[in-house]
């Protein structure tokens, strides 16, 4: 749960080493190129990652209640410091490539291909790292029972860590890759749309189930883009405010309907 | 009379003074009772009010987390649409106040149904972030609908609770009624967290499973619980709007759903009473100590408040309210009564016991 805050720490990492300049104050001695930009950011929120497991989720992780409590906190906790720090102000950030393409008569600009390309390789990557290598599978083991895991000699602290410093650095690139190609700005407040978004997307795909999470991530951001491009062919405006009403619908339909998601193998549902 | 009166005296000391959390209790509530005696700016009564609409807040949300184990971090869609139900029933058919919040807790406890029986399929971390997206959207409405709920504004000029008094004596009556609310939903809610109802609620939080095993109805029980929680958490939102004349986003807010969760901690979860005491600590330190005496901005207050929630439930987990009875009764019997609290406390006494 502390991912909204990483993923908003990676955004805002990536905007103060590319930009030009900061309340008048010339930043462009340090500016540096995106692609390393990108690298720094994510290294800097894997670190940051694992110090707040080991502060803040370590001593309470027995008990979820008091994990999610803690880790909104930490939320909240960024939420408030990049207010105070750089005001609630959107600040731009700088795309990684110019220029646009069309396909299929759709304008689509460079880097939202780039990101898309990004993001397709870290899903493989990450599918294969969890179904085929030694640590995957530890994981998995450690998701399923903890305490079993620990009694066959897993170190389980280690590893969640290992898993923290992990989900920071996905979390990092995807901040980066929404605020740099889609979104273009950073602010305090960009954690709560990719957070209700994720949660519908990961309910529809199954919980832990990552090729569910992948189609059900295409169906949502499908199903809401037909939804905006209906309204506004009927010419109801103002359609994008009920963009998370669409995704939360398609969600509790899911719940509804069948509650362990299109691919969902484990049972964390209640019947 | 004078047997009724005798009849009334002893019961009062058997059942009152001779148990020392509840002599407080009834202590702190004579002392609310008669602050008003010492002539406060009615600025300060306010907050007081206010103080009391968070109490009843923080007691609902309490027995829906800390007595029935399902955990909610969208409690401000409930304060929020009571706030907003009220709102609009009384500004667009000019409805009394004394009917529109009734109304406005019918209309979230039917909310609380609606939304309620999809989420509580998911368990555990995964209810507590469904149920945060829910404010989250509903925010989304009402900025579509900007001509009825008036957008980013909110609505204002809600009536006020007693406008045939004088100016001042307004805000003493809202204090004493508020008061009096916060008293009769306070002794509701630990009534039913004590009753029958309220053990099979515990049983849920201890192991659903189990209690499901046994023969219990737990969807049942645990929509009871998520509407019970809807209505009181309405009722103090929609007092609460009255109180400002508004009702606005920010009531919808992440900020609001914590709130709840910050008085509850510091109280102790699962106590009922413990939050409404550390409502007005809460409104003390964020009113008076923070602004007046320590002049600080406002975003600072919300870290301040959430690093020591974080440092509480690392460190104190039992939170104040326990401490203190803890304290003045010094009974081993009473600890094991708690023990049928939220399992951070378990784990806390298991260490202490080494």
């Amino acid at each position: 749960m502390a991912h909204g805050a990483l993923f908003m720490l990676g955004a805002y990492i990536y905007w103060i080493l590319t930009a030009s300049e900061f309340h008048g104050v010339p930043l462009e001695p340090i500016q540096l190129h995106p692609g390393l930009a990108i690298i720094i950011a994510v290294i800097l929120t894997a670190i940051a990652g694992m110090i707040i497991y080991k502060l803040t989720i370590s001593p309470v992780i027995e008990d979820l209640i008091a994990v999610l409590v803690v880790t909104v906190g930490v939320v909240i906790i960024l939420q408030e410091t990049l207010i105070i720090e750089f005001s609630s102000k959107r600040w731009p950030v700088v795309s990684f490539t110019k220029g646009f393409t069309t396909f299929l008569g759709v304008k689509v600009t460079y880097s939202e291909l780039l990101a898309f390309a990004v993001s397709l390789c870290l899903f493989t990557v990450l599918w294969i790292f969890i179904t085929k290598s030694k640590i995957g599978s530890t994981m998995r083991a450690v998701a399923q029972d903890r305490e079993v895991a620990m009694l066959m000699g897993i170190n389980t602290d280690r590893l969640y860590t290992l898993t923290m410093a992990m989900s920071a650095s996905i979390a990092a690139v995807a901040g980066v890759l929404i605020t740099a190609s889609t979104s273009g700005f950073a602010y305090p407040h960009m954690w709560d749309t990719p957070l209700y978004m994720s949660f519908a997307i990961v309910i529809l795909g199954g919980l832990g189930s990552i090729k569910g999470t992948f189609i059900g991530a295409f169906i949502i951001g499908f199903v809401e883009m037909a939804f905006i491009f209906i309204m506004s062919a009927l010419g109801i405006s103002g359609a994008e405010f009920l963009k998370g009403v669409v995704a939360v619908t398609v969600m509790v339909l899911v719940l509804l309907i069948r509650p362990k998601g299109l691919f969902g193998k484990r049972v964390e549902m209640e019947d | 009379m004078s047997t009724y009166f005798r009849r009334f005296y002893s019961s009062f000391t058997s059942h009152v003074v001779d148990i020392p959390p509840r002599l407080l209790a009834f202590l702190l509530f004579l002392l609310l009772l008669t602050f008003p005696v010492t002539k406060p700016k009615f600025t300060h009564l306010l907050l007081l009010a206010l103080a009391n609409t968070g109490a009843i807040f923080a007691a609902s949300w309490d027995l829906l987390v800390g007595r029935c184990g399902q955990m909610s971090m969208g409690h401000a869609l409930f304060f929020g649409m009571g706030a907003y139900s009220t709102g609009m029933l009384s500004i667009y058919l000019h409805w009394p106040i004394w009917v529109t919040i009734p109304l406005s807790m019918v209309v979230s406890v039917l909310l609380a149904l609606a939304v309620g029986f999809p989420c509580l399929r998911v368990k555990g971390p995964y209810l507590a972030l469904v149920t945060m997206s829910f404010p989250l959207i509903t925010t989304g409405v009402i900025f579509y609908f900007k001509d009825i709920t008036m957008g980013e504004r909110g609505l204002s000029g809600l009536d006020r609770f007693f406008p045939f008094l004088p100016y001042e004596q307004q805000y003493l009556a809202q204090y004493y009624f508020t008061l009096l609310l916060l008293l009769a939903s306070g002794i509701i809610l630990y009534k039913i967290a004590n009753s029958h109802t309220g053990i099979v609620f515990i049983s849920i939080l201890d192991d659903d499973v189990a209690s499901k095993a046994s023969g219990i109805n737990i969807t049942k029980y645990k929509l009871m619980a998520f509407a019970i929680s809807a209505g009181f958490a309405s009722m103090a939102g929609a007092v609460n709007a009255h109180m400002i004349n508004s009702a606005n986003i920010g009531m919808l807010s992440l900020t609001t759903s914590f709130l709840p969760i910050i008085i509850t901690f510091w109280g102790g979860i699962g106590t009922i009473y413990g939050p409404i005491a550390a409502a007005y600590i809460l409104q003390i330190l964020d009113r008076y100590v923070l602004t007046d005496v320590v002049p600080l901005e406002t975003h600072w207050h919300m870290m301040i408040y959430i690093v020591l929630i974080i440092v509480l439930i690392i460190k104190w987990p039992r939170g104040l309210a326990r401490y203190t009875t803890d304290e003045l009764e010094d009974l081993e019997e009473a600890r094991d009564i708690d023990e049928r609290g939220p399992r951070i406390w378990k784990k806390y006494k298991k260490k202490e016991k080494k």
